[in-house]
């Protein structure tokens, strides 16, 4: 009996060392890697060039949405379900950026209200494809496949441009954009809402 | 858009939530108080120029309007970066986090914070300051 309680201590004590070495390989932090990558704050302030970046998009989608939710149009749309949709904001500066990150954000804060919207240019081609494949493939049960012409148009249509002014000195350079967004009623192209934001950034060289 | 709001603007402060003054007149000692500016905020440290020396907020057509008066103490200009949270009555977060945005304010002046709640579902809120010249930073 004895003899059994000393080999079960010794093989408590055994499990608790190799428990012990194992964890002692381990940190408690749950990530891998080098650690010269990290994670940041997606929402903080990016002042790293006068470049436009992901504060001027947040800050332009926001005004905008909330220029937007307050309008009576935008709230009489959401009570009679009509539809939105949002045409690609031209981009007039001298860079690069995907003015969609504007539009997308826009119609995704809107919808969380209650804006229903309808999808256009890029995204329109997969549209097509699925219901051509739906209906003219030959391989869906016509029961079960969605029908063709069925598509619904939108009434309004959110349209605009992002410009801007760059000077620049031996030691300085300061950038101003304005960002022009418009909801038209795409029947009679009528202007119902315009808004603007402007933005000034200022960097020493 | 304005003057689609004009009737909505005088009828305002009927519809109804929250104003918050920075000091209470005296006579309305014996009224039940109101939330107060401090409980309205959230400073990451203590700012040592800026002050929010008023905040108000009223719901209209379903949705909270803020309007936060900066005031810069010291006589040079003062980075701000700010952010709302919404929140619902029972204080659930109704909204994503939010950007932080800069705001400058120019030395001994007051500035305006106006933001609209982006949600309906917002009726409460706190306002997120932070200042590089926070006690906190140092």
């Amino acid at each position: 009996m004895q003899a059994q309680n000393s080999h079960a201590l010794r093989l408590t004590l055994i499990a608790g060392a190799l428990a012990f070495s194992l964890s002692a390989c381990q940190t408690t932090s749950p990530t891998t890697g080098s650690g010269n990558v990290s994670y940041g704050d997606a929402k903080a302030v990016e002042t790293v060039t006068t470049d436009l970046g992901s504060t001027d998009i947040q800050m332009i989608s926001e005004k905008m949405t909330q220029s937007l939710i307050q309008e009576p149009l935008i709230q009489d749309l959401i009570r009679k379900r009509q539809l939105l949709m949002a045409s690609p904001v031209k981009n007039k500066t001298s860079e690069y950026f995907d003015t969609r990150l504007i539009t997308d954000t826009i119609l995704a804060q809107l919808q969380k209200n209650g804006v229903r919207y309808t999808i256009e240019g890029e995204d329109m081609q997969n549209q097509v494809d699925e219901l051509r494949r739906q209906n003219q493939s030959g391989l869906y049960d016509k029961s079960k496949s969605v029908k063709m012409g069925k598509m619904q148009g939108a009434k309004y249509r959110l349209d605009g441009a992002v410009s801007s002014i760059i000077k620049k000195t031996a030691d300085q350079k300061d950038v101003y954009y304005k960002i022009n967004l418009r909801l038209i009623e795409i029947e009679t192209g009528v202007v119902e809402w315009t808004d603007e934001k402007e933005i000034r950034k200022t960097a020493r060289r | 858009m304005s003057r689609r709001f004009l009737i909505p603007l005088g009828l305002a402060a009927a519809v109804f939530a929250v104003s918050v003054q920075a000091q209470t007149p005296p006579e309305a000692a014996s009224q039940p108080a109101g939330p107060t500016i401090a409980s309205k905020i959230e400073e990451q440290g203590q700012m040592r120029y800026l002050r929010v020396t008023d905040l108000r907020a009223v719901k209209r057509d379903n949705l909270l309007r803020i309007q936060a008066e900066i005031t810069n103490t010291s006589n040079g200009n003062q980075q701000l970066y700010y952010r709302f949270k919404w929140l619902d009555r029972d204080g659930f977060s109704v909204w994503d986090d939010e950007p932080w945005k800069p705001l400058l304010v120019y030395g001994a002046q007051k500035q305006f914070i106006n933001v609209v709640a982006p949600t309906f579902k917002a009726t409460d809120f706190r306002l997120v300051l932070q200042s590089p010249d926070n006690s906190g930073n140092n």
